[in-house]
């Protein structure tokens, strides 16, 4: 039946080298600048090394962000071309460097170089602003989400906000505002229709996307990224996805049941209303899996990808907003639309899926074999004890947060692959007539719910 | 309230149908054709550019310059230039050229071509840095004999005969026996070095009275170019040679030289 | 463009007392090089924020004078350049200059070559359809996966072309008189193989698109050809099917070999939208298979050329007119010989012009995003339109 294992085992590949590149780099870097700098500088400066630490702790996270976008952005464009490929039938790039690793390098470098036009009645300063104020901040945004993702580690805990997932969202709708700069100062009309709409369409799918976060929120009982990824620690049962701790219960019954312990009143403090409590937690399961398919309609509207992509529809707008960049400023623009594909992706994955937690409940988790030795084995090892160059933690909650976030973004490729386009009144009309309502009836429902479980707000 | 329940699950199944066999498509072979490396199959018929072949046996060019094709060319890309032999009285090819920019590619010369020289080769990568380059000429255009054997096997076109047995049997019949036995001769000669057979080419002409004009300005190319590339002057070779059914011994031997060297021209080419 | 929109002079700050908000009808020039108009189709747009009050189309970008070319050619010669009118379906304009001609010279043409000439013909009418489905889905915004499939398809199809006729697009296949070549055996193997797999590969394209949400708001009600319209219009092919005049050459006049074979004229009339034309297109694309499988499994051996066609040929003087059913329409050939070598006169009736002049009625009222889909629902084919 499978046909394909060459191209799919290929693609594979890619990505594991890919990613390795990707996330050894910046780990390099950020251990380079947040341990070893101060470590070297312990030694020699002495006096002035407090404000230099001081100083350095404030910019590793920066220098981390900084070296993941475009590498990352790069490794995005590459493996979307080439997972689209595999869903048409094709073979995608496969020409420059191996196998066609470095295609997308390529392209990057041939955009840097090619001529900047700034076209004649355009409005150069605006023209010249707007994707810096479009991609600035994927970057700032971003940081927050640094400490989430590496269950909490101390060079990133620095950035980390009480109200974190507030701020990330205020930075998430700043784009909309250089999308309308591009758009009224390139002079062009079909520009200027594409800022306008992206302008009508941010405004309206902002409103189901943040209801939904804030539904998440309400069971969290806080708004900090940090401590809402570690509350949903301990396997798939405790991620806000599944009913935002409802499940929480059922998971303390189950470990207590099958190491031995007495399982007395775990259900009782749980779900204090038995059948009631039971109804409300099937409630809450549905609320929050709705949540979280309103929170990928909304931030695909947001990030403006297929099916939302009507500020650069193609084949109406010829390509919208962008259609007289090139060059750098396109680069630009095209990193940030990437690297805000990853920015959501990773929000849903700290909201919904449990941030770095494995799925595995931890009472299956215990039973397997080698695991906690191959966890005690690498933190005894010399690369930890000496040169704190990884945390067992930090690398296992990476991996799973990078798992998460690629299965999203394949996720969205499928669909891109697949769905057409909404036209701009249908759009309006699901934004307001549709998913709003819909959103608002479940964070109703939540609120009245989760007063009747334990979760884990 | 229902009905619309009703109707979001069944969007949201047909979505997720759609989505399922985008994916299910990921498992199949790929049909892309990595077109540079791996050059495609194409058909017999396939209409690329033209070419104009020889008689696969003899190396005879095998166009009889009746202008059929030049008439029959929407286009009018086609331009021979040919002139009656004031030995033979029959005409005689004098260049043929082909404007390949011009071109469509209908085949309708290939068509009308009654000895099946003009034909449409299986070639399709004709880009060139200048417009002037698509204009073939005769040298350009004609196939070798191996070239020629592809074509006319593949195509199915029926071998033609040999032209001196067209024009006088008798002279044919023996002009078919002699190569045999003059090969052995001249093929040394041919091979050994470029220089002398250029020389044997210039007594040839030399020994050749009725020689007309144009028939001479002709050689003189092929001579001047000789010790730069051989294989071209011996395409040019054939020619006088074919046209000249009268040939004496002289003209024996000429003919023996493509012949001998047409392999080598081959691997070169290739 | 911005300094455009608002006039300065007409600007003073009066108006911004006022208490109604002045608007501007905005004038937008789509095409010729919109990467959506299919060609070189330029439409000036008069937009009211994003519906269009407006429609001009321009036409011509893209004129060769093929009727000219006819009566500066031979017969022959002219046979060659005509698949070039419609580029996506030249079996069918081929067919009609050579069934005028045959009219007039009164050729009959052996019945292996009616056979072959409907085989290929439907062939390329499945060709025809597969293009247009995928860019059809360019132009509704599913670029990225879908137009792949039905290429897929069309690659097969060409393929098997080529190796009847020497190219996949400019045949030249038709001739007068018959057809130029008998394919051979392992031909018609390969085409019996595409036909029985290709019901499957249509059943996978609904899967992706017909009953999907998104394709169904964009094409349900959208651009509705009501009956009367249509008529005035001349509109032919598919787009009048949809509005419910069964008009399909094949049965209502019916020629070559049609009358044997058994198939409906598809009308699917629920309301004349895109996803009606859509819909009987995804439905004549089934029939023309049904249609090849019977023409293999029925057609005769024997001769494929009437009369042998020679470059210098002739035909007897006087006038003569076919037309066939091109995936498009109705291709009408008028021709006007007085004995020589080359035609008097050539005149064509082209089904994607008569379609293209409804576009201005059906545009009006509907948003930008629309005019694509209509206008791709249409089926226009530039050089068709401006020949």
């Amino acid at each position: 039946m499978i046909s394909n294992g060459a191209e799919i085992g290929k693609l594979t590949l890619l990505s594991l080298v890919w990613l390795t590149i990707v996330f050894t780099a910046v780990w390099m870097a950020t251990w380079a600048v947040g341990i070893l700098l101060p470590m070297l500088l312990q030694n020699g400066l002495g006096e002035r090394a407090m404000l230099i630490n001081e100083i350095l702790r404030f910019v590793t996270p920066v220098v981390s962000i900084l070296v993941f976008i475009p590498i990352n952005a790069m490794f995005m464009v590459l493996i979307e071309r080439r997972a689209l490929a595999l869903f048409t039938v094709r073979k995608g790039p496969n020409i420059v460097g191996p196998d066609g690793y470095l295609q997308t390098a390529a392209d990057a470098v041939k955009l840097l170089f090619k001529e900047d036009i700034t076209p004649i009645g355009a409005d150069a300063v605006m023209f010249t602003l707007a994707p810096i104020v479009f991609f600035a901040p994927s970057i700032f945004g971003a940081v927050p989400l640094l400490a989430a993702v590496t269950n909490n580690h101390a060079l990133f805990q620095v950035l980390n906000l009480p109200t974190g997932i507030f701020y990330v969202l205020a930075a998430a709708s700043v784009p909309v505002v250089a999308l309308v700069m591009a758009g009224w100062s390139s002079n062009n009309k079909y520009s200027l229709v594409g800022g306008l709409r992206s302008a009508a369409q941010a405004i309206s799918y902002e409103i189901p996307l943040v209801l939904s976060i804030i539904t998440i929120c309400v069971l969290a009982g806080t708004l900090d990224l940090v401590k809402i990824t570690e509350q949903q620690a301990g396997g798939i049962l405790n991620w806000n996805l599944l009913g935002g701790g409802a499940l929480s219960g059922i998971d303390k019954y189950l470990a207590a049941m099958i190491s031995g312990q007495p399982v007395g009143s775990i259900l009782q403090a749980s779900y204090p209303f038995s059948a009631l409590s039971a109804v409300a937690t099937g409630a809450l399961i549905c609320c929050t899996i709705i949540s979280f398919w309103l929170y990928l309609t909304g931030a695909c509207a947001e990030i403006n990808r297929i099916p939302f992509d009507l500020p650069e529809a193609e084949s109406e707008l010829v390509s919208g907003y962008n259609t007289e960049y090139s060059g750098i400023k396109f680069a630009i623009f095209f990193l940030a639309e990437f690297t805000n594909l990853f920015v959501v992706s990773s929000i849903a994955t700290v909201m919904f899926l449990g941030g770095g937690d494995n799925p595995i409940p931890v009472w299956i988790l215990d039973k397997l074999p080698l695991v906690p030795q191959l966890v005690q084995a690498l933190r005894d090892s010399f690369l930890v004890q000496t040169l704190h160059l990884i945390n067992p933690e930090t690398l296992f909650s990476t991996l799973w947060v990078i798992l998460k976030v690629y299965s999203l973004v394949f996720f969205a490729i499928l669909i891109r692959g697949t769905l057409p386009r909404f036209r701009i009144d249908q759009l309006m009309d699901f934004g307001w007539k549709r998913l709003i309502p819909l959103s608002l009836i479940v964070f109703v429902i939540v609120v009245f719910a989760r007063g009747l479980v334990n979760c884990h707000g | 309230m229902a009905n619309l329940l009703a109707r979001a699950f069944h969007g949201l199944n047909q979505v997720r149908r759609g989505l399922a066999t985008v994916f299910g498509h990921s498992f199949r072979e790929p049909i892309t054709k990595e077109y540079p490396q791996i050059v495609p199959d194409i058909t017999t018929n396939f209409r690329g550019r033209l070419a104009l072949t020889v008689n696969p046996e003899t190396g005879d060019h095998l166009c009889i310059s009746c202008r059929q094709c030049e008439r029959v060319c929407p286009d009018k890309c086609i331009e021979i230039t040919s002139a009656k032999s004031a030995e033979t009285g029959k005409l005689e090819l004098i260049d043929f050229k082909i404007d390949h920019g011009l071109c469509m590619f209908c085949g309708l010369c290939t068509e009308v071509c009654p000895t099946y020289c003009i034909i449409n080769t299986n070639d399709f990568e004709l880009s060139e840095y200048a417009r002037e380059d698509l204009i073939y000429d005769l040298k350009k255009l004609t196939l070798s004999q191996d070239e020629s054997a592809f074509y006319f096997e593949r195509k199915e076109m029926p071998i033609p005969k040999p032209k001196p047995a067209k024009a006088a049997p008798a002279a044919g019949a023996a002009a078919a026996a002699k190569p045999a036995a003059a090969a052995g001769a001249a093929a040394p000669a041919a091979a050994s070095a470029a220089a002398p057979a250029a020389a044997g080419a210039s007594a040839a002409k030399a020994e050749a009275p009725k020689a007309e004009e144009k028939k001479e300005e002709k050689k003189e190319e092929p001579k001047a170019e000789a010790p730069k590339a051989e294989e071209k002057k011996e395409e040019k070779k054939e020619e006088p040679k074919a046209e000249a059914p009268k040939a004496e011994e002289k003209k024996e031997e000429k003919k023996e030289e493509p012949k001998a060297d047409s392999p080598a021209a081959e691997e070169k080419k290739d | 463009m911005a300094t455009e929109l608002v006039k300065t002079e007409d600007f003073r700050s009066d108006d911004l007392r006022t208490d109604d908000l002045r608007t501007d009808e905005m004038i937008i020039n789509m095409g010729p090089q919109h990467p959506a108009t299919h060609g070189v189709l330029r439409l000036i747009l008069t937009l009211d924020g994003e519906k269009v009050k407006h429609v001009e189309p321009i036409l011509g970008h893209l004129h060769r004078a093929q009727e000219w070319q006819g009566q500066n050619r031979t017969w022959f010669q002219y046979q060659a350049l005509i698949d070039r009118v419609d580029y996506l379906s030249g079996m069918f304009t081929s067919w009609a200059m050579a069934r005028s001609c045959e009219q007039l010279d009164g050729i009959t043409v052996p019945p292996r070559a009616e056979y072959l000439r409907v085989m290929v013909a439907e062939m390329n009418r499945i060709s025809s359809h597969l293009l247009w489905l995928g860019t059809y889905l360019i132009d509704l915004g599913a670029m990225f996966g879908f137009p792949f499939y039905p290429f897929r398809e069309r690659e097969k199809l060409l393929d098997l072309f080529e190796e009847i006729s020497g190219q996949r697009m400019m045949f030249n296949y038709i001739r007068i008189g018959g057809v130029h070549r008998d394919p051979k055996a392992e031909w018609f193997q390969k085409v019996r193989k595409f036909t029985e797999e290709f019901p499957q590969r249509v059943d996978e394209y609904e899967a992706i698109v017909t009953e999907n949400p998104i394709f169904l708001k964009r094409t349900k009600g959208v651009g509705i050809l009501k009956q009367s319209v249509a008529k005035d219009y001349g509109v032919t092919g598919p787009c009048i099917r949809c509005s419910g005049i069964p008009l399909d050459l094949r049965r209502t006049k019916p020629y070559s070999v049609y009358p044997e074979l058994k198939f409906d004229v598809i009308t699917y009339d629920k309301e004349g939208d895109t996803w009606d034309r859509y819909m009987a297109r995804i439905l004549e694309m089934r029939q023309s298979n049904e249609i090849i499988k019977q023409c293999l499994d029925m057609i005769p051996a024997g001769e494929i050329m009437g009369k042998k066609q020679m470059a210098g040929m002739r035909i007897k003087a006087g006038e003569g007119f076919a037309a066939v059913e091109s995936p498009r329409g109705i291709i009408g050939c008028y021709v006007t010989s007085t004995g020589g070598e080359k035609p008097f006169r050539f005149r064509w009736r082209n089904p994607s012009f008569c379609n293209l002049s409804v576009l201005s009625e059906l545009l009006v009222g509907s948003p930008i995003a629309d005019i694509m889909a209509i206008f791709g629902s249409i089926d226009v084919i530039l050089p068709d339109v401006d020949r």
